[in-house]
């Protein structure tokens, strides 16, 4: 792992908010440097896949796309093909943080999961997605199993009024011209060895166009569901926000609580732009249940000119979950938020990197994650404020807190700040944080038990950013899955409250 | 047979002993002051009464309502009906002091086993707004109040404010108030010391007012004074008491019955 940025990091940093020290160029460990090579911008053209065995080992991964992505001009049949070449070259991806973390998918069986698995039963929608998915109007909702997509609903009105949500196959088909320009615009191809099947196999596929000016109340809901083991899911989302549209997108991520010896894999490809003076709030509940499901996905959010995107994630579940979430504000007046929760139980693995992109400026974000471990669970977190060449009057702040529960998890948050402009604020800040046997006290003595008074206080955690989910039956799902979480990791909370 | 009694109650925490035979009884109605100097050990008595897991009883036993409550966990003795108000309480994020309230008033209503789940139906909607209503009036407060995380940001005033609130939303037979006199002005005080008085006199409340200054008792009109020093309860009697502590002090006391200064230290408990 190269720790040393390979272009010059001057700027400084200004502080915008009283009381806070200066950020400087690079916090953190120091890794989380942008490689910024041209290199790495032309990436499309898989100079990198070519790669010999062990290369993971020399990867810089911590970084932001920074490049054009793969979508250049060529076909979708050529994409596929150059991921396919990538795929086979490459290895399966190790993520390391030096003295943190490593997130290895070495001990994935890819030989063993099929990349053209069907749904459980294609008649019916998964019972994991009927029990989980809440009783409420919606706009639209399109679900797919294993590889397939097998139901999608839209608004007769909204169809009428030019909205389109189908699978991203029929969109290729039936309206090349809105898709073509955007798919895999921001994505790469080639990275590592998941994200090249991903781009060569993906089937079925999510594609939702918001028309100019069109503003939706209730959300779309995008699903994508694993029934059981021996299942290689290739996700491909792409969302486009037209000039002025508004709207809300709701992606479930879910699994069946499958108990069968065997892994599946979520490998997704998401990605969202919004055009001028477009606004969305981009929600996303992924709990893939307690089978042995691997998601390695990366999400890409484009904010244009005076656009503004809410992005919330909340990641709930999986034995190993790696994430790059990557929101860029694109042209000037973009605004954005970048909200996330994580909490990991038992033996899962979460490995998040959430980019706070700057391109241009003026621009705001805001970056605000809150993550708990339970059990003998693997947290990580990395949050990375990037403030590109040129990005001039970019205000941003990114908070992050976490929450120990149990003597034998591992939390790390690690933010990081990387500016190349210098009229700009960038800062950070966060806590860590254990249960408060004060607070447990106060509370037991108004009658609370004492299971009680921890969810109290976890849930009182999480609630600033459940609130900002701003959709009751979201939230109510939300604090039911934090519950569960608490639930059933209550002997472990009560070891760590007595081992202190 | 009162309502709450206190037999030869010793505690220590770590290796001090902190309270070295207390007896006291108090009962619904009833309004007891107990004094004394920092380091006597009212604090450690009031966290006690509770069961804070940090203080171990070593000896005696603590009575409610005719059942040994000596052993029983801190949600015990609240849905039994006992209440302490906090000298300092403690804030809770993401938690507004009405969805707060709400839980602690269900929490009591489903009675006394907490597995069980029976006893009296969760409180309604409009029953809890008619209430709250009710206490936020009594409190002198805002009702946009009610809507922000218990405690989080509160000032000192707005903290004891809240805690009285709490009293008077759970409606306990008997309230032991933590110097909820410290750190208020004599505004906030007011307030607070006649909030107390009107539930005595409105729903019966028993209150053993923990203080070292007489001045939260120019508002709340105590039948009984208790004055303790060193763990002990050195002297009982009514409001005459107030006056004579306020003629003699504590140092006089101290000569009198023979605790030291250093007995106070070694209590290791400065705020009282």
């Amino acid at each position: 792992m190269r720790l040393a940025p390979s272009r010059p990091v001057t700027a400084v940093a200004e502080d915008g908010r009283a009381g806070r020290a200066p950020a400087l160029s690079t916090a953190g460990a120091g890794a989380a440097v942008d490689n910024g090579s041209a290199g790495a911008r032309s990436g499309a053209t898989g100079a990198s896949a070519r790669a010999k065995s062990g290369a993971h080992r020399e990867a810089a991964l911590y970084h932001a796309l920074a490049g054009r992505g793969a979508g250049d001009g060529r076909s979708l049949a050529e994409l596929r093909k150059a991921a396919l070449e990538a795929a086979a070259a490459a290895e399966l991806p190790v993520w390391r943080r030096s003295g943190f973390w490593t997130t290895s998918l070495q001990g994935l069986k890819l030989e063993e999961l099929d990349a053209g698995a069907q749904p459980s039963n294609p008649g019916t929608v998964p019972e994991v997605v009927a029990r989980t998915l809440p009783e409420r109007a919606r706009a639209g909702r399109i679900v797919q199993s294993a590889n397939t997509v097998m139901a999608v609903e839209l608004d007769g009105e909204l169809e009428r009024r030019g909205v389109i949500l189908c699978s991203l196959e029929d969109a290729f088909r039936d309206h090349h011209e809105l898709v073509a320009p955007y798919f895999s615009r921001r994505l790469t191809i080639d990275r590592h060895k998941l994200e090249a099947l991903n781009a060569a196999l993906w089937s079925g596929g999510v594609f939702l166009y918001v028309p100019p000016g069109t503003v939706v109340e209730d959300p779309f809901e995008v699903v994508y569901a694993i029934e059981r083991a021996g299942v290689a899911q290739y996700g491909r989302t792409l969302v486009l926000g037209a000039p002025n549209s508004e709207f809300r997108v709701h992606e479930y991520d879910l699994g069946e609580d499958f108990d069968e010896d065997g892994q599946s894999l979520h490998a997704g490809a998401f990605e969202l732009y919004l055009q001028q003076g477009a606004r969305c709030r981009l929600a996303q509940v992924q709990d893939w249940g307690s089978g042995e499901v691997f998601d390695v996905s990366t999400r890409f959010v484009g904010v244009g000119r005076d656009a503004y995107c809410h992005w919330l994630p909340s990641l709930l579940g999986g034995r190993l979950v790696r994430q790059h979430l990557e929101l860029a504000v694109s042209e000037p007046g973009g605004e954005m938020a970048f909200r996330g929760l994580f909490f990991t139980e038992e033996h899962e693995h979460l490995d998040a990197f959430a980019v706070d992109l700057h391109e241009t400026g003026p621009s705001g974000g805001d970056v605000h994650w809150r993550g708990a471990a339970t059990g003998e669970s693997r947290a990580s977190f990395e949050g990375l404020i990037q403030i590109d060449p040129g990005a001039q009057q970019t205000h941003t702040y990114l908070q992050i807190h976490s929450m120990m529960l149990s003597p034998k998890a591992r939390l790390d948050a690690i933010p990081s700040v990387l500016v190349s402009s210098d009229d700009v604020s960038a800062s950070h800040g966060g806590t860590v944080g254990e249960l408060d046997e004060a607070a447990i006290f106060y509370m037991q003595s108004r009658g609370l038990d004492r299971p009680t008074a921890v969810r109290v206080i976890v849930e009182g955690f999480f609630e600033p950013l459940i609130t900002e989910l701003e959709d009751e039956p979201l939230q109510e799902l939300v604090r039911a899955k934090v519950a569960r979480k608490l639930a059933a990791a209550r002997e472990d909370i009560e070891a760590y409250a007595t081992s202190r | 047979m009162a309502d709450l009694e206190i037999r030869n109650l010793h505690v220590r925490i770590e290796e001090h002993e902190i309270l070295k035979g207390v007896d006291l009884d108090v009962s619904r109605g009833e309004i007891h002051a107990l004094m004394g100097p920092n380091g006597s050990g009212k604090s450690t008595l009031a966290s006690t009464l509770m069961g804070h897991p940090a203080y171990e009883i070593t000896e005696g036993s603590i009575t409610f309502r005719g059942e040994d409550i000596t052993e029983q966990e801190p949600h015990e003795r609240a849905k039994a009906g006992l209440f302490l108000a906090f000298q300092y309480p403690v804030a809770i994020p993401g938690v507004s002091v009405a969805n707060f309230l709400r839980m602690a008033i269900n929490a009591k209503r489903s009675g006394t086993d907490t597995q069980s789940g029976t006893g009296q139906e969760p409180i309604t909607v409009k029953e809890f707004r008619n209430q709250l209503q009710h206490a936020v009036e009594l409190l002198d407060v805002d009702r946009a109040f009610t809507s922000r995380h218990l405690n989080d940001g509160f000032s000192g005033g707005e903290k004891k404010r809240a805690e009285i609130l709490q009293m008077a939303m759970l409606r306990p037979d008997v309230a032991i108030l933590d110097e909820t006199d410290s750190g208020l002005d004599i505004d906030a005080l007011r307030t607070v010391a006649e909030g107390v008085q009107r539930l005595h006199d409105e729903q019966g409340l028993g209150a053993l007012i923990i203080t070292h200054y007489q001045r939260i008792l120019h508002h709340v009109r105590p039948q009984f004074v208790h004055i303790m020093l060193d763990g002990r309860i050195v002297l009982e009697g009514g409001v005459e008491l107030v006056e004579r502590l306020e003629r003699e002090g504590y140092d006089h006391l101290r000569q009198e019955f023979g605790a030291s200064e250093a007995g106070a230290v070694a209590a290791g408990d400065g705020s009282g």
